[in-house]
């Protein structure tokens, strides 16, 4: 019994520890919903994140070691492609077909990719490194390469405990990384969690309007409902959502894509058809092609004044995260 | 510490002891267990397998189309055992990252014949006359995210990156009617002239959209065996259902045109595989 009060004892002397602000906790902001990231299976830990971290920076994922993760997401854009790639660039300057998205708020999300393939977080790096215009490497490969270096069989067996690295392990570290990524410190969010900041009157007018003609789609605190739609662009060649459940009611439909950071993420659309957001306003105010799949709120476009379209820009570039972009967290270790 | 697991355990002891004392024998029974093995044949013969792009056509199907398998296998999992007097056994499951901890998920491949037979433990004592098992994993097994073992993709098991989940059922080999011609795809990979491959796969089992649309195949089908008789379980026995999974059925009864239908890799293309995955595994006997 004794042993067993002491015991609690020491318990109690850590918490203060424990609760001392841990930048390796997964932190959810007050005005964000709850993540679906399955967090019961692979807890985050200070050695699992930056084992993430120096994996996701490493091109030995890559089959000649010439393309990372971060060669498509680049934490400047908030982990989005820059306008050098309006496609994503693979090994051998191979060209995707979609443009690389941000990875940002990645923790919450119910699906991945513009078309809503991959269910898990976890699994969402298996395409970029076996897709032969990415990293075209295999799972296996980049186990026997990870397996043969030593500095990093110390640090799977640091985080996790193991001394074989096999791909659940490799695939948890990137997701603790990745699901770290959590942008909540724009201007906005410090205005709409009542955290002193005002937003400018052309700010406040771009919310207005962007709330009665935009957030139909782009609801809620991460700007998207995370649905499929046809958005009236001109183009036949990319199935979307409709390669995956392989309906026809669903060709030519892409993820409704989160607008945080939005102005720092051009080219925008799966297609990185336009380069501005200004481009993007324009294409739903009268650029909008009709088509069997076209989502029944596009059909007449969206009507905007010149004066609403730099309104909602204003805004828009409220939801940019400074610091997020500037998070030391996330910088290249090596 | 010690002092306090001794009580515990005393303590634990007797409370059990005199629960025994009332009730019914059956329940002091231990444990035992039961296996299931699966042999897959072709036409009530065992299956033989041939390398990839052999063209020893060993097999002909009911349409006169003559071909050979040089891979067949399915996942098992959520195997259940119910008896006439309410004896249950649910085979725990579990999935993780680390291989030993993923449990109640098995991959029987014909190439691998120790993965024919699925032992299970601690099966409590009774009486069982069926048997329900799940050809593929359901999304239990997918929404937990990376997984081990049998689930590792680096280690054998088969997964979607596109279209993220596991290959329930799969068979492939070479056919006279395949249109497949050979393909170098680099790295070691290669399709073989006349080839098939039909991957049976698909489990998103989400709600219907606003439209009323249901926008998923769930190919992930439930396998009822009548055990015919009421199979004693108990400790020192170790009953057995032998089980033959024929493919040849499947092939015959989904009208398989391997001239058409040779590369199957979508839920919607394998859906007339998964609806005929019923007649395809049927008791053959139980050993007590």
């Amino acid at each position: 019994m004794a042993g067993m009060i002491l015991l609690l004892g020491s318990c109690a002397k850590n918490e203060p520890l424990e609760s001392k602000a841990n930048p390796y906790k997964f932190v959810v902001p007050s005005n964000f919903p709850q993540p679906t990231y399955t967090f019961e299976n692979n807890p985050i830990t200070e050695d699992g994140f930056k084992l993430g971290r120096k994996l996701f920076y490493d091109g030995i994922l890559s089959i000649d070691g010439s393309v990372s993760c971060n060669s498509c997401h680049q934490q400047a854009l908030a982990f989005a492609d820059s306008r050098q790639h309006p496609l994503s660039r693979g090994v051998g300057d191979r060209i995707g077909i979609r443009n690389a998205p941000s990875l940002t708020n990645l923790a919450f999300m119910p699906d991945f990719f513009w078309d809503g393939g991959v269910n898990h977080l976890d699994f969402v790096p298996l395409n970029a490194i076996e897709s032969e215009v990415e990293m075209d490497e295999t799972l296996e490969n980049v186990l026997a390469k990870l397996n043969a270096n030593s500095t990093y069989r110390g640090l799977f067996k640091q985080a996790f405990g193991i001394d074989s690295i096999t791909s659940p392990y490799l695939l948890h570290a990137l997701s603790q990384f990745t699901a770290m990524m959590v942008s909540a410190n724009s201007k906005y969010d410090k205005y709409v969690r009542n955290e002193g900041q005002t937003l400018t009157e052309a700010e406040m007018q771009g919310l207005q309007t962007f709330k009665s003609k935009c957030s139909s789609c782009h609801s809620g605190e991460l700007f998207s409902d995370f649905s499929f739609k046809n958005n009236g662009l001109d183009t036949a060649s990319d199935l979307g959502r409709g390669r995956i459940t392989e309906q026809i009611s669903d060709y030519y439909k892409f993820r409704v894509p989160s607008l945080r950071n939005v102005a720092r993420t051009a080219p925008y659309i799966h297609n990185a058809g336009f380069w501005t957001l200004e481009e993007v306003l324009d294409h739903y105010a009268s650029g909008i092609v009709h088509s069997s799949t076209l989502d029944p709120s596009l059909q007449n476009g969206i009507q905007l004044t010149q004066q609403e379209k730099d309104n909602i820009i204003s805004f828009l570039n409220t939801l940019s995260d400074y610091e997020f972009v500037d998070d030391e967290r996330f910088f290249n270790p090596d | 510490m010690k002092y306090l697991l001794y009580i515990s355990l005393a303590f634990f002891a007797t409370v059990s002891l005199v629960g025994c004392k009332d009730d019914e024998e059956e329940v002091l029974e231990n444990p035992g267990t039961f296996s299931i093995y699966f042999e897959n044949q072709v036409d009530g013969a065992p299956m033989v397998l041939d390398t990839a792009g052999n063209t020893n056509y060993r097999y002909t199907a009911a349409n006169g189309q003559r071909f050979n398998f040089s891979l067949f296998g399915f996942y098992v999992s959520e195997i259940k055992l119910e008896g006439p007097d309410g004896a249950t056994f649910v085979d725990p499951m579990n999935v993780s990252a680390d291989a030993a901890s993923v449990k109640g998920y098995y991959q029987v491949l014909q190439s691998n014949p120790s993965s024919s037979t699925i032992n299970l433990a601690n099966v409590p004592a009774g009486k069982y006359n069926k048997l329900t098992f799940t050809i593929g994993i359901n999304e239990d097994g997918v929404e937990e995210g990376a997984a081990g073992g049998v689930l590792d993709p680096a280690n054998g098991a088969w997964f979607w990156n596109w279209n993220s989940g596991y290959i329930n059922f799969a068979m492939e080999g070479t056919a006279e009617n395949s249109p497949q011609p050979y393909v170098d795809y680099g790295g070691g990979f290669v399709s073989y002239e006349k080839t098939y491959n039909i991957h049976v796969g698909g489990w998103k089992n989400l709600p219907a959209d606003s439209t009323g649309t249901q926008n998923f195949v769930n190919n992930v089908k439930t396998i009822t065996i009548d055990l015919q008789t009421d199979v004693t379980v108990k400790e020192g026995s170790s009953p057995m259902a032998h089980i033959t999974v024929d493919p040849m059925k499947l092939i015959n009864e989904s009208g398989l045109d391997f001239s058409t239908t040779y590369q199957v890799h979508t839920p919607g293309k394998g859906q007339p595989f998964a609806n005929k995955l019923s007649s395809v595994f049927t008791l053959d006997h139980v050993h007590e």
